[in-house]
């Protein structure tokens, strides 16, 4: 039977939720149109997570435990996926589209000698005739991304190289509930990871924040970024206040020490739903969209008439945020 | 000493206007002005502050048809010392895979001329394909270790880099062994802007151009045809938004007409 493969990116001891979401898309394109599901766990220690892999959908899981692996290195990590993947010959290899999986992916491709797509927003099944030779291909993936920044859609496939990769981006699929009764098979690999690959990558320092404020049951969030300045964000504070939401914040606020990571909103913070969400000198990176674009309505308010956040927002304010806040918390707060 | 440092540049269909489309659906990039990729202005930037503080040499490289040397003029008007232009009607059509090779193979040809190659920086993403793919694939061809998404490089010692890489919910720090590709990540350097007088020196500077030939590519590896994906069809993306955007110089009336914006659409904001 042809093989789904999805790489089961590993974070903080536990398979990170981007993975069990394809994991879950994997075991439905699988049951539509007969293909297995297969999970890559690379990594150190990480043997007791298979259980977890199978119970979300996957039919077998591919384990490299290795002392090697304990830290990430990109060029081991992507040894151990390539060897694996050429030895089990899976039509189709996911990756999560998280800053691990968008590096690791492409390298991974490099090595097989295939194509890949990147951060897919939706992987499907179907056939394709190339029309230079009328060729018909069966059960191909079809890979559908955004490009020209969120401008232009694009469906992609390969049709002739094997495995179809693709790196899919996180938060589009639901994490699959857990079945206790689902069994699969585990196999253990040994790869050879020697040579002077180990000592081109050190790890000397991870610095990852905890989260204390959850953004996610919030109805409404005024969001700050390199636009407000620490000024800037005690005026968003009082907006929010006033309109009873949370304050939220773009990277850029956050790495600037104005506001705490919990507030992120992002690719590497939150992904956020509220009712209204206000996002306060804020450009609009593609980063910072996919965590908060399914907000039901959209303001922006940014004194840059062509900033891109004006092309995702229900209602624009061109305007200096220092002039416009104040005057609309006023505004709002007198009703 | 100094570093020798290769910079990755990409022209790219002007981004702040809307792509156009032929008849058949596919992109009309003929149709569309080329400039230099937003993203790699901060790769370039990271390259002139390293420079400055060691000395060495920044050469950019492309791989684009000829017209584009308008868009690598921006960057050497940035203070890039030389380009290499890879430019051939056989690279056309070209995905990550057949790109990222054809890139490799332009690279290590120029490395022997340069005897050493330290650093190799690219933009994180592309603005028009935005795959982010070909930093970590070019390191894969040259078999060189590769860092996604750098926020700055900390720290450059005797054949190793220190740098910070943005990650889910905060940063790693990494020593990797030169020579290494990095990515940067347009969070921590500011891009200059060129002065008037750095925009005329630019026009001095070499562009070197190399065909298929030139950079010893094979090319039963590039091209539309022997890139292993292939687009099947391309469309707008709809955006389900309102879009009102209001611009107005009258700061109380500004406020006015977003309020009765929202009151004509029935919503309100408590
Ligand atoms: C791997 C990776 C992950 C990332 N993850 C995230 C993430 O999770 N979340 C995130 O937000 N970003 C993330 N980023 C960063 C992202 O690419 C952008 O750099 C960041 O979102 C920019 O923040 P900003 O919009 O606040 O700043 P800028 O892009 O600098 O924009 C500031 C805006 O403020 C406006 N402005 C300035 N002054 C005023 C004023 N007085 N009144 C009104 N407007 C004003 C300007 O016109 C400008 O549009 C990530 C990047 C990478 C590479
Ligand atoms: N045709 C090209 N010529 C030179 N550099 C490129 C080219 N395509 C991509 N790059 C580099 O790779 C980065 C990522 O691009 P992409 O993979 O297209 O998103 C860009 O920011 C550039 O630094």
């Amino acid at each position: 039977m042809s093989k789904i493969f999805v790489y089961a990116e590993v974070a903080d001891g536990s398979v990170a939720d981007c993975s069990l979401e394809l994991v879950g898309r994997a075991r439905e394109l699988a049951g539509q149109h007969g293909f297995s599901v297969g999970a890559l766990l690379v990594g150190y220690g990480v043997r007791g997570l298979t259980d977890e892999l199978i119970q979300r959908g996957a039919d077998e899981v591919h384990v490299v435990d290795d002392v090697a692996l304990s830290s990430y290195n990109i060029l081991l990590h992507a040894r151990a996926v390539a060897e694996v993947v050429k030895a089990e010959a899976p039509d189709i290899l996911l990756f999560p589209a998280s800053t691990t999986g968008r590096e690791l992916a492409p390298r991974v491709a490099v090595r097989l000698g295939t194509g890949i797509t990147a951060d897919c927003t939706a992987v499907e099944i179907g056939d394709y005739v190339d029309p230079a030779t009328g060729r018909k291909y069966e059960k191909l993936l079809y890979q559908i991304r955004p490009t020209f920044g969120g401008t232009v859609m694009a469906m992609i496939v390969t049709p002739r190289h094997r495995p179809q990769i693709a790196t899919v981006r996180p938060g589009v699929y639901p994490i699959p509930p857990r079945d206790g009764k689902r069994s699969g098979r585990v196999r253990e690999w040994s790869v050879d990871l020697s040579g002077k690959d180990a000592e081109c990558v050190e790890v000397l320092e991870v610095k990852k924040e905890k989260r204390k404020v959850d953004l996610k049951s919030a109805r409404i969030i005024v969001s700050g970024g390199r636009g407000a300045g620490p000024e800037g964000f005690k005026l968003i504070r009082q907006l929010a206040e006033a309109l009873g939401g949370e304050v939220g914040a773009s990277r850029a606020a956050v790495d600037a020490g104005w506001i705490s990571y919990d507030h992120q909103v992002g690719l590497t913070g939150q992904t956020v739903k509220p009712d209204v969400y206000i996002a306060v000198g804020i450009s609009g990176a593609i980063q910072h969209i996919v965590g908060m674009k399914d907000s039901k309505i959209i303001i922006a308010i940014n004194k840059d008439p062509e900033a891109p956040i004006f092309r995702v927002a229900d209602y624009g304010i061109v305007g200096d945020l220092f002039v416009v806040l104040p005057k609309l918390t006023e505004r709002l707060r007198r009703r | 000493m100094g570093l020798n440092i290769v910079v990755l540049v990409k022209p790219v269909p002007d981004p702040k206007e809307p792509p156009k489309f032929k008849p058949d659906g596919t992109l009309d990039r003929l149709a569309m002005k080329l400039v230099m990729n937003p993203y790699d202005k901060y790769a370039v930037e990271a390259a002139l502050q390293l420079r400055e503080a060691l000395g060495g040499t920044i050469v950019g490289v492309s791989m684009a048809p000829q017209h584009a040397v308008d868009a690598l003029r921006e960057a050497l008007a940035m203070g890039v010392d030389e380009f290499l232009l890879l430019s051939d009607k056989r690279l056309a059509g070209s995905d990550t895979l057949a790109t990222s090779y054809a890139l490799s193979m332009a690279l290590r040809k120029l490395w022997s001329r340069l005897g050493r190659v330290d650093l190799i920086l690219c933009g994180m993403e592309s603005s028009d394909s935005n795959t982010a793919h070909i930093g970590p694939q070019v390191a894969g061809w040259l078999e060189l270790p590769s860092v996604s998404y750098v926020d700055k490089v900390l720290e450059v010692g005797e054949g190793y880099v220190k740098v910070k890489k943005l990650i889910e919910g905060g940063f790693v720090v990494l020593k990797v062994k030169l020579p290494a590709v990095l990515t940067i990540a347009g969070t921590s350097y500011v891009p200059r802007i060129p002065t008037l007088r750095d925009v005329l020196l630019a026009r001095r500077k070499k562009v070197t151009v190399w065909s298929v030939d030139d950079a010893g590519i094979d090319p039963s590896k590039v091209g539309v045809l022997n890139s292993p994906t292939r687009v099947i069809r391309m469309w707008a993306a709809e955006i389900k938004r309102k879009g009102k955007i209001i611009a107005e110089a009258d700061p109380d009336k500004l406020v006015d007409l977003f309020l009765e914006e929202l009151k004509k659409d029935g919503i309100t904001l408590r």
